[in-house]
């Protein structure tokens, strides 16, 4: 039993998302708690794979009992098992938050269910074309939640990303062509060995690897790239955004991550310089302008979204400078980016629905509204800046570490201005939230015909989309997310002990 | 000219009418023949399905789209896509049960000799199943026009 368990992970959501179909036919209802049910025998049998990993060491799967250059081969090592974890967990967390917030839809779960199953594939596949698949399971599902929204707005910004994602999933697929075309292979341990064997400086071996990494980049949202990002962020239903923002760039930076070390190996880097130069520029231009773009925005929800292209960045110059430190850094951030991303998505849905504030003005004074969201946002955002007992501290400290080390200088200096840097949208933000007047407690009123200046809050919640009230579940979800972006820095020595097993063949 | 109003769309035509009418099984059971093929020649449950989706869509050009969608029971859509996906997790993890890996189909072979072929098959219609009904499925929502998204407070 333990031994099926890479692909159980895998197959359990899809079975899960086929049931709401057929639920539809009979009440409107029961899509939660067909997702609640599958989540939380996904993150059991994430659980048992735990010790597993941990004690047995790589847990390799055959689909098929095919022969394992050519079959389908699914890999569980101490990166994929702390990836799964986290999509089980952050998924569990969604999940409470859209008992009340909703979608309530059948087919919403339906979509959640793939996007999981999606996410979850790509973490464990050990096979580049299998990959694809899972890459494009993944993007379709995340455009239809992202079209789910209600306003018209949501429908185009599903649009552009369905455009932009598909470009990059395709090209992509044009990568794995090349990479096919040169080793014969798809399976990813044959196919770094055969990749060596080429020779690393070969044209067909170069033009793979800028695709594929290309495409995953957009998926990822590095700077150029990102376009798509913020609208998807912004319009989406607020346990859309949660989920999304939380995991889809999650998941497919690790994909680059398992490119770079499981593909193409760490000698491809040092190799190829221009490779890793190009990589690390791209990342490091990321980081700047994504801070730049956050800071020059009013909307909250657009500036958590680049924010995101710029943590990307820090989280791609990470992997790519490749030392254990760097590595240990980049998946530490990897991991606390979900968590507080995905928290911070959350707070500003509750902070929406309680006040009706969407702006960095509109911020003004609502801590003493709700002050428990207000508390852990703050918490979130300053743990995202990197203050020092939280996850996000211990993140970009490793890979400033693994700079160093490495002797990259500019990128040194890149990393702490990103500090600065995310230091100045979000310190304004909380600033707002705590030490400024009130600017929108009586606007609800104003739109009902400004008479009535003593309005409780409770009575002036009448926001047209979503109904407005808060349940505890969603504070709860916010609160516990404030909680582990803290906690989890005591998980970090378990981690690096994790990726220490499992991590040297890669590096080396 | 007329493409504003939905209902004008339609325009009955003996023609159309006879040839889909004539047509329709044949393009039916090609979509089979692809979906059986699949295993050792070009073509599967992928291509299939689609061109399965198409006789409905043919269906819909000939006898107007309200038709089409009242002769084509939602129950029956929803029922290939989750069923599709029931057969194809039903085989994988049959042969689990029978102590072997995901999909891995000789472990059939023991209670029927040719178990490989005929499950790759069974994994075939499936998936032409789960491609026929979502093509069908997304055919009528486009077909449904934005209508029923942008009603009540939502908001350009």
């Amino acid at each position: 039993m333990i031994e099926h368990i890479p692909v159980l992970l895998v197959v359990l959501p899809v079975l899960g998302a086929a049931i709401p179909l057929i639920v539809s036919l009979y009440s409107d209802r029961g899509g939660w708690s067909i997702a609640a049910v599958t989540m939380l025998a996904h993150a059991t049998l994430a659980g048992l794979l735990v010790p597993e990993v941990w004690t047995g060491g790589v847990v390799s799967y055959a689909v098929g009992g095919f022969a394992l250059p050519y079959g389908i081969e699914l890999v569980v090592d101490g990166l994929s098992l702390a990836v799964v974890t986290l999509i089980s967990i952050i998924s569990l967390g969604v999940l409470v938050y859209a008992r009340h917030a909703g979608p309530h839809e059948n087919t919403f779960y339906s979509q959640f269910l793939l996007l999981v199953t999606g996410l979850t594939g790509m973490t464990v596949t050990g096979d580049v074309f299998n990959l694809y698949v899972f890459l494009e399971i993944t993007g379709l599902a995340a455009y239809g939640l992202v079209a789910s929204g209600r306003r018209v707005s949501a429908a185009v910004a599903a649009l552009k990303y369905l455009i932009i994602g598909t470009v990059g999933a395709s090209l992509y697929l044009l990568g794995v062509g090349y990479a096919l075309a040169t080793t014969g292979t798809l399976n990813m341990a044959d196919m770094s060995t055969k990749l060596a064997a080429v020779g690393y400086d070969s044209t067909l071996v170069l033009t793979a690897f800028g695709l594929m990494v290309g495409g995953l980049t957009v998926k990822v949202a590095l700077f150029p790239l990102h376009t798509w990002q913020p609208d998807a962020y912004a319009n989406a239903p607020d346990s859309v955004s949660a989920f999304i923002s939380a995991l889809v760039s999650t998941v497919s930076a690790y994909a680059l991550a398992r490119l770079l070390f499981s593909v193409f190996t760490v000698d491809f880097l040092t190799a190829v310089p221009a490779a890793r130069w190009a990589l690390l520029v791209l990342a490091s231009v990321s980081i700047v302008a994504g801070s730049a773009l956050a800071v020059s925005q009013s909307n909250v929800q657009r500036m958590l979204a680049y924010s995101s292209v710029s943590q990307f960045g820090l989280v791609i110059a990470g992997f790519t400078i490749a030392t254990p430190i760097a590595v240990l850094g980049a998946t530490v951030h990897l991991i606390g980016h979900a968590v507080m991303k995905g928290g911070l998505f959350a707070a500003s849905g509750i902070i929406e629905r309680k006040t009706g504030a969407t702006t960095v003005s509109g911020y003004a004074g609502m801590a003493g509204r709700t002050p428990f969201v207000a508390g852990a946002f703050a918490l979130l955002a300053l743990a995202m800046v990197g203050v020092p007992p939280a996850i996000g501290f211990v993140g970009k400290w490793y890979i400033v570490l693994g700079a160093v080390e490495a002797g990259l200088w500019p990128v040194v200096v890149v990393l702490l201005a990103s500090t600065l840097l995310t230091l100045a949208y979000f310190a304004r933000l909380v600033e707002r939230l705590y030490f400024a007047e009130p600017t929108i407690h009586d606007e609800p009123a104003v739109a009902d015909g400004g008479a009535e200046a003593d309005e409780s809050p409770a009575s002036s919640d009448h926001r047209s989309d979503g109904g407005g009230a808060v349940s505890t579940g969603m504070i709860a979800v916010v609160v516990a997310a404030a909680v582990l972006a803290v906690v989890l820095t005591g998980a970090v020595p378990l981690l690096d002990q994790l990726l220490d097993q499992t991590l040297p063949p890669l590096l080396q | 000219m007329s493409a504003d109003e939905q209902p004008g769309l339609y325009v009955e035509s003996t023609i159309i009418m006879t040839t889909v009418r004539a047509v329709a099984p044949f393009v039916l059971t090609f979509a089979l023949f692809i979906m059986f093929h699949g295993a050792d020649t070009p073509g599967g449950g992928f291509q299939g399905g689609v061109i399965a989706g198409s006789v409905v869509m043919m269906l819909a050009f000939a006898f107007g789209i309200e038709a089409a969608r009242q002769w084509v029971d939602v129950r029956v859509v929803s029922a290939l896509a989750s069923g599709g996906v029931l057969v194809f997790a039903g085989v994988g993890l049959g042969a689990m049960a029978l102590g072997g890996q995901f999909l891995q189909y000789n472990v059939y072979e023991p209670y029927y000799y040719e178990a490989s072929k005929y499950g790759i098959e069974l994994v075939e219609l499936g998936i032409g199943g789960i491609v026929a009904s979502v093509a069908i499925g997304l055919f009528f929502l486009l077909a449904a026009g934005f209508g029923h998204v942008t009603d009540g407070e939502g908001e350009p």
